[in-house]
C-alpha cells in the first residue's frame, strides 16, 4: 500500500466522520427541541420530525464523498489503485470541502432547525416557512458536496 | 385562476338564527366576516369539556387499532344533531369515578395495613395500653439495630421489653414498667430513641388486619369492575368521538359572528361568485323568512383566496399555500409551479426503482388511509411525482441504484453533463417565472416594464449561455451585450437625475450576481440525485458482500429491504424541501408576492369521522 492511498483513505474517512459528527449534533439538538414541544402539542409530531431530519443530509453527503473515493481508488473492487504520493494528496484534498463544511453547516443548520421548530411550536402553519429557512443553510454543504464530487470523478487523473 | 368572490349579506330573525346557522355550516360556502368589535359568546358551557374528559377516561382502554384504519363515516345530517349524549356521558364519568374512588380507597388501606403490619403479633387489644393501676404498657418503634442496648437499659431500670416485627418506621416494641418507678425509665428509653406511637386501629391488631384484608378485597373487586366497565365503554369510543365533533360543531355555530338588531340577526361573509346559487338554496330548504343580498367586494376590501385548478393543478395548491396564497388582483401561480414541480421532484429522485416504490406504496397509503385537506393534496403530490421518478430513472438508466442503459446519459458517469443539464433546466425554469411576470406587465399596460426589466435579462443569460457553444459564440456575445445595453440604459429610468439614473443603471447590471446565483442554486437537483443514487448503489453493494452462503443470503435480502427503503425515505425528505426551495426563492421571486388568506367557511370540520353525504361541499375547498 502507498502513502498516497493511505492519504486517500484518510480524506475519504475525514469526509465520512466529519459531516457525520456535525449531523449527528444538528439533529440531537433538533430533537432535543422537539420533543419539547410534542410533550404540550403530539399533534405536531409529523411537521417537527421533518424539521429535525433536515440537518442529517451532511452526514449522509459524507458518506457518499468517501465512497466516491473508494470507488475511484479501487478500494471496493479489491484491487487498489496504487496511489502516487501526488494523488493521494489530491485526494485528500478534494474530500476536505465536504468534510469541513458538512460538519459546520450540519451544527448551523441544527441551530435553524431549533428556531423552526419553535416557531412551528407556536404558529403550526408555518413549519413550510421554517422548513425552506432552514433548507437555505444546506445550500452550502451541496455546494461543498459538488466541488468534491466533480473533484473526485473527474478532476484527479488516476 | 383565482375564483372571484362575492361579499354576502344576511338578515334573519333572531329566533331563527340557529336553524340559519345549521343550515349554513352544512352547506359549508360562506366564510363569516365577523362585524368590528365583535366578541365571540363561547358555546354550550362545560358540554366539550365534560366530552373530552370522557374520552380521556376511556383512552386507556380502547382496543388496538390498527395505524391504517380508516376514519368511521358518518352522514352530515348526525354530526349537525345535538342531545342523546347525557347518558354515555353518564355511564362513563359514574364508572371512572368509581374506579378513581376504588384505587383511592386500595391506597389508604393498603397504607394503614402496612402501618399495622410490624404489631401483628401483640397480643393484647390496643385498648389494654397504657396499663393498670401497677404497671405501665407502652407501645413504640426504636431501632431495630439498637434493640440488645435498648432491653439492657430497659431491664436494668426494672422494666422489660417484648420485640415485635419491624416496619418501615422501626422495630415495633412493647416496654412494661413498674409505675412508680416508670418516669426516669422512659426518659432514659426515650434518649435511646423509643419514640412512642400506638398501632392503627382498635382491639387486637390480627383482628384488625383481618378487616382490613376484607374491606381491601371489596375495594379490588369494585376497582375490577370498574375497569371492565371502562373497557366496555371504550368500546364505544367512536360514539364519543361522534359527540365530540357534534360539540365542535355547535361551538362553531354558536361562535359565528351574528351581529344584532333588536329584532334581527345579520351575518356578512364571503362566498365564491360561482357558487352563490348553493347559499341561496340552503335558505330556501331552510325555511325561514330571510332576506340575502350578494355583492362584489368594494374597493379596499380583501376577499379570501380560493384558487380554481384542473385534477391535477390544483393537488400541488399546498406547495403554493405553504409559502403563502395569491393575494386580491395576483395571478394564480401553480398552473405554471405545478408541473415544474412536478417534473424536479423526478429528476431529484431520479430513479426508476424508487419510482416504481412511491407509486406503490403512496398508492396503497391512499387506498387505506384516504388522506384529505392538505395533507392529502401533498401525498396527491407525491404520488402523480412517482411517475416523472420513473420517467427520469428511465432516461437515466438508474435501477435502485445500478445503472442499466441509460437513454440520456448516467449522472455518475457524467456529472458535468448533469450539472449543465440541470442548469439549463433551471434557466428554462426561471424564464417561465419571468414569462409569467411579462404577460402580467403587458396586460397592465406596462408593455415597456416588460421588455426592460425581463425581456432584457433574458437576452442577456441566453446570450451568455450560446457563448458556450463554439458556433454560436459571437450570436451569444451579441445577444448578451444587447441585453446589458437595454438594462445600463433602463434599470435606472425610475430614479431622478442624471446621475440616479447612471448609478441605477450599473446597480442593475449589478443584478447578475442573483441571476447568476438563482441558476447555480440547481446544482443542487445534480447533488440530490447523485445522492440517492449513490447511497442505493452502496447498499446493493454491502448485500453483494454478504451473497456467500444461505444465512448470508437471507440477510442481504434484509439489507436490500432496509436500506432501500432507508434511501428512498431520505430522498423523498430532500426532493420535497429543495424542491420546494426551488419553487420559493429561485422561481416566485421573479414575479409572485402572495399575501393572501385562506377561505375558512363555516362548515362542518370533524376531527375524528369521515362525511360521506348530506353536505354540499364539506372538505370540497
Amino acid at each position: 500500500m502507498t502513502l498516497g492511498l493511505i492519504l486517500a483513505i484518510i480524506g475519504a474517512v475525514l469526509a465520512a466522520v466529519l459531516p457525520g459528527i456535525g449531523s449527528a449534533y444538528g439533529v440531537q439538538i433538533g430533537g432535543q427541541a422537539a420533543a419539547g414541544v410534542v410533550s404540550e402539542k403530539p399533534d405536531l409530531f409529523g411537521k417537527l420530525l421533518v424539521l429535525q431530519a433536515l440537518p442529517g443530509t451532511q452526514g449522509i453527503y459524507g458518506f457518499l464523498t468517501a465512497v466516491l473515493v473508494m470507488v475511484r481508488t479501487g478500494l471496493l473492487s479489491g484491487s487498489a489503485v496504487q496511489l502516487t504520493t501526488q494523488q493521494g494528496w489530491a485526494f485528500f484534498a478534494a474530500c476536505m470541502p465536504m468534510a469541513i463544511v458538512g460538519l459546520l453547516s450540519a451544527i448551523s443548520q441544527g441551530k435553524a432547525a431549533v428556531a423552526s421548530i419553535h416557531m412551528t411550536a407556536k404558529q403550526p402553519d408555518s413549519s413550510a416557512k421554517g422548513i425552506t429557512m432552514t433548507a437555505l443553510v444546506e445550500t452550502y454543504a451541496i455546494l461543498a458536496l459538488l466541488v468534491s464530487v466533480l473533484l473526485i470523478l473527474i478532476g484527479i487523473p488516476v | 385562476m383565482i375564483v372571484p368572490m362575492k361579499k354576502a349579506v344576511l338578515v334573519v330573525f333572531r329566533e331563527d338564527r340557529e336553524t340559519v346557522a345549521r343550515a349554513l355550516q352544512r352547506c359549508g360556502e360562506l366564510m363569516p366576516i365577523p362585524p368590528e368589535n365583535y366578541r365571540p359568546e363561547g358555546g354550550p358551557p362545560g358540554a366539550e369539556e365534560r366530552i373530552r374528559g370522557a374520552m380521556q377516561a376511556v383512552r386507556p382502554y380502547r382496543p388496538k387499532k390498527s395505524f391504517l384504519a380508516g376514519k368511521p363515516q358518518v352522514k352530515a345530517g348526525e354530526l349537525l344533531d345535538s342531545g342523546g349524549e347525557e347518558e354515555l356521558l353518564s355511564r362513563v364519568e359514574e364508572a371512572s369515578a368509581r374506579a378513581d374512588a376504588a384505587a383511592a380507597e386500595k391506597e389508604t388501606l393498603r397504607a394503614k395495613m402496612e402501618e399495622l403490619r410490624p404489631w401483628l403479633r401483640m397480643d393484647i387489644p390496643v385498648e389494654a395500653l397504657g396499663g393498670t393501676k401497677q404497671a405501665g404498657i407502652y407501645s413504640g418503634y426504636i431501632d431495630p439495630g439498637a434493640a440488645a442496648a435498648f432491653r439492657r437499659e430497659a431491664e436494668e431500670n426494672g422494666g422489660a421489653v417484648t420485640e415485635l416485627d419491624a416496619g418501615p418506621q422501626g422495630l415495633a416494641v412493647l416496654v412494661y414498667t413498674y409505675r412508680k418507678e416508670e418516669g426516669p425509665l422512659l426518659e432514659k428509653l426515650a434518649a435511646l430513641g423509643f419514640s412512642r406511637a400506638a398501632p392503627p386501629g382498635s382491639g387486637l391488631p390480627a383482628d384488625t388486619m383481618a378487616a382490613w384484608e376484607k374491606e381491601f378485597a371489596a375495594a379490588s373487586a369494585a376497582w375490577e369492575e370498574s375497569q371492565k366497565q371502562l373497557e366496555e365503554l371504550a368500546r364505544e369510543e367512536n360514539r364519543l368521538e361522534l359527540l365530540s365533533d357534534r360539540a365542535d360543531a355547535a361551538r362553531q355555530r354558536a361562535e359565528a359572528p351574528f351581529g344584532s338588531t333588536e329584532r334581527t340577526v345579520y351575518l356578512e361573509g364571503w362566498v365564491r361568485s360561482d357558487r352563490t346559487d348553493r347559499v341561496k338554496k340552503a335558505m330556501e330548504k331552510a325555511g325561514v323568512c330571510y332576506y340575502l343580498d350578494f355583492s362584489d367586494p368594494a374597493e379596499g376590501e380583501e376577499p379570501p383566496t380560493v384558487t380554481k385548478n384542473n385534477r391535477f393543478i390544483s393537488q400541488f395548491e399546498t406547495i403554493t399555500d405553504m409559502f403563502s396564497r395569491p393575494k386580491k388582483g395576483e395571478l394564480d401561480p401553480n398552473p405554471v409551479m405545478g408541473p415544474w414541480y412536478w417534473m424536479i421532484f423526478g429528476l431529484m429522485m431520479g430513479d426508476a426503482g424508487y419510482g416504481l416504490m412511491m407509486l406503490l406504496g403512496i398508492g396503497l397509503f391512499k387506498k387505506l388511509k384516504k388522506p384529505r385537506g392538505d395533507f392529502g393534496k401533498l401525498v396527491n403530490v407525491l404520488f402523480f411525482s412517482s411517475i416523472t421518478t420513473v420517467f427520469w430513472g428511465i432516461l437515466f438508466g438508474s435501477y435502485f441504484g445500478e445503472t442499466w442503459h441509460p437513454l440520456l446519459f448516467a449522472p455518475l458517469d457524467n456529472p458535468m453533463g448533469m450539472l449543465i443539464f440541470c442548469m439549463i433546466i433551471g434557466v428554462l425554469h426561471i424564464f417561465s417565472g419571468m414569462a409569467v411576470k411579462m404577460a402580467a406587465d403587458i396586460r397592465a399596460g406596462h408593455f415597456w416594464d416588460a421588455v426592460f426589466d425581463q425581456f432584457s435579462w433574458m437576452l442577456i443569460i441566453t446570450g451568455l449561455g450560446l457563448m458556450f457553444l463554439e458556433p454560436a459564440r459571437t450570436a451569444g456575445a451579441v445577444m448578451a451585450a444587447a441585453g446589458a445595453v437595454i438594462v445600463l440604459f433602463t434599470a435606472g429610468r425610475a430614479k431622478k437625475g442624471v446621475v440616479g439614473k447612471i448609478v441605477g443603471g450599473f446597480g442593475g447590471l449589478y443584478g447578475i450576481t442573483s441571476y447568476m446565483s438563482d441558476i447555480l442554486s440547481y446544482s443542487r437537483i445534480l447533488a440530490l440525485s447523485l445522492a440517492t443514487g449513490i447511497v442505493g448503489m452502496v447498499m446493493n453493494l454491502l448485500a453483494g458482500m454478504m451473497q456467500g452462503s444461505v444465512i448470508g443470503f437471507v440477510f442481504s435480502l434484509l439489507v436490500y429491504a432496509g436500506g432501500h427503503v432507508f434511501n428512498l425515505a431520505m430522498g423523498l425528505l430532500s426532493a420535497y424541501v429543495h424542491d420546494s426551495r426551488l419553487q420559493y426563492i429561485e422561481f416566485f421571486n421573479k414575479f409572485y408576492e402572495g399575501g393572501g388568506y385562506a377561505f375558512r367557511p363555516l362548515q362542518i370540520d370533524p376531527r375524528f369521522v369521515e362525511v360521506t353525504g348530506g353536505g354540499e361541499n364539506q372538505g370540497g375547498n
